[in-house]
């Protein structure tokens, strides 16, 4: 082919999993072909490959449904049925516009009358739009108070419990199996082949080939229990039953030198003496908490017991039993025979698997890693999006850590690790944010629930300060609380919050709410409401239908920004090395489309923010710290910058850090060479090692903080005359108990008319690796190759079921809860429990182009927004009871 | 577009290729026919044009399928495997010959003409033959199908064409009979083979098709020759006057079954075989 | 000798169709084209039931029954195993298609592009000569001859390797010489177990799908 051809380094991160580095190849300017950056196979943990949603950026640039240029609304009306009468307008146009009513609201003020922020935004899952935003984020910063809690799937569509009590046992936003090195793995309903990238497929791959045997726990076979050694089709949301019954076996049928009672008694809080009302019994002189001499004794001693709000509750001689005794005799009752009447999964089978389990964890080994002598036990187990949100999620959170805690198979070689820190801070430093806490465990942000530090007054809407402590209060923690409050409060602010109001102004960027939350027809009606709302728009989609202005942002091959990259990052992202990452325009933008960073400098601009703009760019809000003691690449705050001035900066400070301050090359040097790393210790993936030499436990498997955490909270509440978060309130235990979880399903079922054998299937998701977070739902390439893969043309169903309901392969069938419906094509799969149903991905779109036609409905519509199915961390499970039945074509 | 790894309908011939089966084997049919009845005359000439222009409107068909037409004549490259190429060179003198026997009224130039028809109709068979992929056709018995139904289809039509121009002709109809049961018992042979390697959804067409096969192209000609014979031996006088009307029923009825057979083959039984495993790949463990 | 061969990991594959998409990047497939894509395939019944991932296209057969078939020998067989197609020489008959046993070959009848009409990345790289014409996987036999001619390996340098193999996230594809006793490909398949899509068939097909280590 003639033409002038160059390839161009940059990254994808289009989702969690990545980044993904890559060159783009251009002919005559032309882009034509994305490839892996092969020159990154010798540092990438993914043999540097790319995932296949980075084949899609091509048809994303060029696609011919793009915004191009910004719109305005001239249908002041919004709806789903109003066309929204968008006309192209200048930049100019639309800027004054937008600052105009931002320049309005910092005159006025920056809180409305509820003491919520008057601006709002709302980002896509998993912080990925940050690696496209350029500089926003110092805008944002600039700006003051504002309302990211508006959520557009948070809570209800991650890992929440994984998430927040994750971070509170080991640092782990994030939790994985240190895969390299594992040899068996525990999967409840993880599809790690299609949510770990390409990093989890590789270091799956390889343990596979290894001969790891990975046991999948899920209601259906999906791409994760296909490529496992075994399926148990466990019945939706019992997995904390299953799990309670390994560690029964565990605690219970397996002598007890099998565990690890070494680490036990030297790293957890197994041997901290538990008194009469579930709280430590401390030394009375130093309030420190008393420690027995073994694993499992009951001991007197001269004590005091604390428990809420520094009450005491006992003290004198107090006779104490170990955390291990009360969690011995807390599963004692949750034996394989009542697990399988739950889990509908024969009690021979969870026998065998805890044995197993047993038998690989080589209690006693060690290995060495960089020199460094560390237990070895190749045992994890790992949780999937809705076995770890909505009730049960901390039951199964627990029960995981806990699996992991008795064979001393956390934070450990071969063991269950965490990836990152997005609570704790310093912000994905994961080991640097270990900090000795109280009573000789890490410390953790708890939001306060003391009577004098508590607020029933919220910063945000979604109120996760004053409701969820484990939210923490750092800059992830408003997507972290229960971010659909903000959307259910709009209409009902419950009692003691002050009236969730609408924000004057929204900005929306890479995310579609009114498709990818719960119960999106009301959702839509609420977003209708919103006085004025600014979509930075790739297309038109079902969330930018009710903007007021649409802004064309430079998509990803058009636009400038260095990211950090390696270390150990999201789910399995465990690099040995650790460095930046430039994504560089590959062609120019297309139409009007605007670079992010240009965008925001301009916005700070308008609004007057230029100086403290710059200043936070010159902090680190683009990515690394301008200044540091040994080198100052900092710009001037008095002006405003250009965009290549701006990132050059960045780029020499990137280069200064890699190198010690002695290298300092610019933005062309980095245009040129694409990435830059340097070694990462592997004995950074493991957390032990930081909490031994800070001589900390691991807050296993008592969890007295919390409990006493929950009462203040319930009386904070009850102070408050808050009620209404009773029931979330009950999860705060110091050793979680089985709740009959189905059945909440079923009650919520029954609330809104239906009746449990009326609707007896379980309706479920599972993660389609070629959408996930992607926003590529309207890319041809994507769907062509997605199809390729059952359940992304229609609802699968157990084969059987579907001969017994008369319905064929392609048949129209219905899918309904007493208040909404949806129709699908049926795919009969052999792979799916006969009372399940599986909806893949987040389709149903209604507006975006291309996607619109598909035909393919989405569980998000069906499943309703509902207080009483949140859990105490404010998420909420992807499942719900449905009706099947045979339809005709819509 | 998804496809497999169950067996799915190929799509890459359709109506425009079955017409090559359908009227190309028809038209040698009847070539053959006449030629083995020949006596010149005017009505026969028509029908050894009307044979030619059955097997051209095959060829047309053909034409109209290939994805470039202006490069129709590549077909004849490669005659040393090809049966489709081989097909195309048959042709040649089948279309020559039959002409000339038209223009001159030669028994020699008919007989050139029907051997090459019967070179052009093997070749047809063993086009589908060749189709490794479809597992209908690759069943070798296709081929004396191809064959056998060709022939029929020609000794029905050239029956039908008899009755109109004429009268019964008693050799016509028992040709026609001959080969009709021999298209059935090869028809059975071939379904008998096929349905081992077949997905049902092709087995399902190809059996309604064979109903209309056995029914309207078998029993009916032997019926007809029945009553054609009770009819010359006058042994049944109301015989003689549906004697004509049942034998042309029955020549087009041998024609149209073969037609269906053919093109139930080419456009509804052309499943391929999908994929399939032989053994299961083993996931980190045996389990 | 040199005979270019492709192998799958059975064991190792996700049927994540990186592969698929980075086939079509490469060789500018139209919409609907898949010389390389992933099969879905579950065997057994609810609940044992096992579900695999199995890489198809073209499988450049020892016999390959497409060009024995092909009327106007534009499929021809090289001396290194691939089967190649001569897009100028194809008349488009669709006779190839029919008769390979694997569905590896596709003809579109039009131009088409990914919506409607072409964008610019399509523009530039749009053939007319492979409109109307059968195609189907290459091995990406132009990036494996320039590569060669730089002295490249294929199969383990990138620059001389099939787009698909770059591109598996699993490395369950590889390529090579199966020649080549020393190859990556002769080791795999010396170190596992391995069968060939519907091998009955005679075709020899030159892809091989590894499921099991060899046991002693």
């Amino acid at each position: 082919m003639a033409g002038t051809v160059e390839k161009r380094a940059t990254y994808c991160y289009q989702c969690v999993a990545g980044p993904d580095l890559l060159t783009v190849k251009t002919i005559d300017g032309v882009a034509t072909e994305v490839e892996p950056n092969f020159g990154a196979a010798c540092v990438h943990p993914g043999g540097g490959k790319i995932c296949v949603k980075a084949y899609g950026l091509v048809q994303k640039l060029y696609n011919p449904n793009r915004v191009l240029s910004p719109m305005k609304r001239t249908n002041p009306a919004k709806g789903r049925n109003q066309d929204p009468g968008f006309v192209p307008i200048s930049w100019e146009e639309a800027l004054e516009t937008i600052t105009r009513k931002l320049r309005a609201i910092r005159t006025a003020g920056l809180l409305d009358a509820s003491g919520y922020p008057k601006v709002a935004a709302s980002f896509g899952g998993g912080g990925t739009p940050q690696s496209y935003m350029g500089t926003f984020p110092a805008f944002l910063a600039a700006w003051g108070p504002m309302d990211m809690g508006f959520g557009s799937g948070q809570g209800v569509k991650c890992y929440h419990s994984e998430h927040l009590y994750g971070e509170f046992w080991h640092r782990a936003f994030t939790v994985s199996a240190d895969t390299p090195l594992c040899d068996y793995n525990i999967s409840c309903g993880a599809n790690i082949e299609a949510s770990g990238g390409v990093v989890g497929v590789w270091r799956h791959a390889n343990a596979r080939e290894r001969g790891m045997k990975r046991v999948q726990v899920e209601p259906h076979l999906s791409v994760t229990g296909a490529c496992s050694a075994e399926w148990v089709p466990i019945k939706p949301k019992t997995d904390p039953a299953f799990l309670f019954a390994l560690i029964h076996v565990l605690l219970h049928d397996a002598a007890r030198e099998r565990l690890d009672v070494q680490f036990l008694m030297q790293r957890t809080n197994s041997p901290y003496l538990v008194g009469a009302n579930g709280y430590y019994l401390r030394d009375p002189a130093n309030r420190a908490p008393l420690l027995a001499g073994a694993l499992e004794v009951r001991e007197r001693r001269e004590a005091v017991e604390i428990g809420p709000d520094g009450d005491v509750l006992a003290q004198g001689s107090l006779e104490g039993e170990t955390a291990f005794s009360k969690l011995v005799a807390h599963v004692q009752p949750y034996s394989p025979d009542w697990a399988q009447t739950i889990c509908d999964v024969p009690a021979a089978t969870i026998r065998r698997i805890a044995n197993e389990y047993l038998q690989h964890a080589q209690v006693g080994a060690t290995t060495v890693i960089d020199g460094k002598t560390m237990r070895f036990r190749p045992v994890a187990v790992t949780l999937g999006k809705t076995v770890t949100n909505g009730w049960g999620g901390f039951e199964c959170c627990w029960a995981r850590t806990v699996l992991a805690t008795l064979v001393g198979a956390l934070e450990t070689p071969g063991g269950t690790l965490g990836t990152t820190v997005r609570l704790n801070r310093p912000l994905s430093e994961r080991l640097k944010s270990v900090k000795p806490g109280p009573d000789g465990f890490m410390a953790y942000p708890l939001n306060p629930t003391d009577r004098e530090h508590w607020s029933p007054n919220p910063n945000i809407r979604n109120a996760y300060r004053t409701m969820v402590p484990l939210a923490a209060d750092g800059p992830w923690s408003q997507a972290l609380g229960p971010t659909h409050f903000s959307w259910m409060f709009l209409d009902e602010t419950p009692h003691g919050l002050p009236r969730v109001t609408l924000p004057e102004v929204w900005f929306v960027y890479r995310t579609n709410p009114a498709v990818s939350f719960w119960d999106t027809d009301k959702l839509g009606e609420r977003m209708a409401r919103f006085p004025f709302v600014v979509a930075f728009a790739y297309t038109r989609d079902e969330t930018n239908h009710y903007a007021d202005i649409l802004l064309p942002d430079a998509t990803d091959l058009e636009s400038l920004q260095l990211i950090r990259i390696g270390g150990s990052k999201y789910i399995e992202q465990f690099w040995e090395h650790e460095g930046f990452a430039l994504r560089q325009p590959v062609v120019e933008p297309q139409g009007e489309a605007r670079d992010f960073t240009d965008i925001a400098s301009e916005l700070a601009l308008r609004t007057g923010l230029t100086e403290k703009y710059i200043a936070s760019i010159n902090r680190g809000a683009a990515c690394v710290p301008l200044k540091t003691d040994r080198w100052d690449f900092t710009l001037d705050p008095s002006h405003a910058h250009s965009r290549d001035r701006i990132w050059d900066a960045v780029c020499r400070a990137a280069s200064a850090e890699l190198t010690e301050g002695a290298e300092a090359q610019g933005l062309e040097w980095w245009k040129a060479n694409g990435l830059r790393t340097r070694p990462f210790p592997r004995t950074d993936w493991y957390l032990a090692p930081t909490l031994e030499a800070q001589g900390l436990r691991f807050e296993l498997p008592y969890q007295e903080r919390l409990a006493r955490v929950g009462k203040e909270l319930g009386r904070r509440l009850h102070e408050h005359d808050m009620n209404w978060w009773d029931a979330q309130l009950s999860e705060y235990q110091a050793l979680p108990a089985w709740k009959d979880f189905p059945k909440l399903w079923e009650d919520s079922l029954r609330e809104s008319g239906g009746q449990p054998e009326s609707f007896p299937y379980w309706l479920i998701t599972s993660r389609s690796m070629q959408y996930a977070w992607g926003g590529n739902v309207g890319m041809q390439i994507i769907k062509e190759v997605a199809d390729n893969i059952a359940g992304h043309r229609g609802v699968i169903l157990n084969a059987g079921t579907a001969a017994r309901l008369g319905v064929e392969n392609d048949d129209w069938v219905e899918i309904a809860t007493p208040k909404a419906s949806v129709r699908a094509r049926a795919v009969l799969r052999e792979g799916i429990r006969p009372d399940t149903l599986l909806l893949l991905g987040q389709f149903d779109h209604w507006a975006t182009p291309f996607a619109r036609d598909f035909g393919m409905p989405s569980m998000n519509k069906l499943v309703p927004m509902s207080l009483a199915l949140t859990d105490a961390t404010g998420s909420g499970a992807d499942v719900v009871r449905v009706r099947l039945s045979k339809a005709e074509a819509p | 577009m998804s496809f497999g790894p169950r067996p799915w309908q190929q799509r890459h011939w359709d109506w425009r290729a079955a017409a090559n089966f359908v009227f190309g084997g028809a038209g040698v049919g009847l070539i053959v026919a006449i030629t083995i009845a020949w006596q010149d005359s005017p009505a026969t000439r028509a029908m050894m044009l009307g044979g030619a222009a059955l097997v051209g409107l095959g060829l047309t068909g053909v034409w109209l399928e290939i994805g470039r037409p202006l490069r129709a004549l590549h077909v004849y490259f490669n005659p040393r495997t090809s049966w489709m190429s081989r097909e195309a060179l048959a042709s040649l003198p089948l279309l020559g010959c039959a002409l000339l026997a038209a223009l001159t009224g030669a028994f020699a130039w008919a007989l050139g003409a029907a051997l090459s028809a019967l070179a052009f109709l093997y070749c047809q068979g063993r086009i589908l033959q060749g189709s490794k992929g479809i597992p209908a056709w690759r069943e070798p018995w296709v081929t004396p199908l191809i064959f056998t139904t060709g022939l029929a289809e020609g000794a029905g039509l050239y029956l039908a064409a008899s009755v109109w121009i004429a009268d019964v002709a008693p050799a016509a109809l028992t040709l026609l009979s001959a080969l009709a049961l021999a298209r059935v018992l090869v028809w059975r042979g071939y379904r008998s083979r096929v349905a081992r390697h077949c997905d049902r959804r092709a087995l399902a067409p190809l059996d309604a098709a064979g109903g209309t096969l056995w029914w309207a192209g078998t029993v009916l000609p032997l019926a007809a020759l029945i009553f054609a014979q009770l009819a010359a031996s006058a042994a049944a006088p109301l015989a003689t006057d549906f004697a004509a009307p049942l034998a042309a029923l029955a020549g087009l009825a041998a024609l149209g079954a073969g037609w269906l057979v053919k093109f139930t083959l080419v456009t509804r039984a052309s499943f391929n075989q999908g994929f399939s495993l032989p053994v299961l790949p083993v996931r980190g463990t045996r389990s | 000798m040199t005979r270019w061969a492709m192998v799958a990991d059975l064991r190792r594959c996700v049927g994540c169709q990186t592969c698929t998409a980075a086939c079509k990047h490469a060789n500018a497939t139209p919409p609907g084209v898949q010389w390389r894509r992933v099969l879905d395939m579950e065997v057994g019944e609810y609940p044992n039931v096992k579900r695999a991932f199995v890489p198809v296209g073209c499988m450049h057969c020892d016999d390959p029954p497409c060009m024995h078939v092909c009327p106007s020998t534009a499929t021809k067989k090289r001396a290194d195993g691939m089967v190649t197609i001569d897009y100028d020489l194809c008349i488009g008959c669709g006779y190839c298609a029919v008769a390979c046993p694997y569905q590896a070959r596709y003809k579109t009848d039009r131009a088409s592009f990914a919506y409607g009409k072409a964008m610019d990345d399509e523009q530039a790289r749009f053939d007319a000569g492979r409109v109307a014409v059968a195609t189907k996987c290459t091995f990406c036999a132009d990036r494996i001859d320039a590569g060669l001619e730089k002295g490249l390996k294929p199969g383990v340098d990138p620059d001389a390797t099939p787009a698909c193999v770059n591109s598996c996230i699993a490395h369950a594809l590889h390529f090579g010489d199966v020649e080549d006793p020393a190859s990556n490909i002769s080791n795999l398949l010396a170190e596992n177990r391995h069968f060939r899509m519907h091998e009955e068939l005679g075709t020899g097909p030159r892809f091989y799908y590894l499921w099991d280590k060899v046991r002693s």
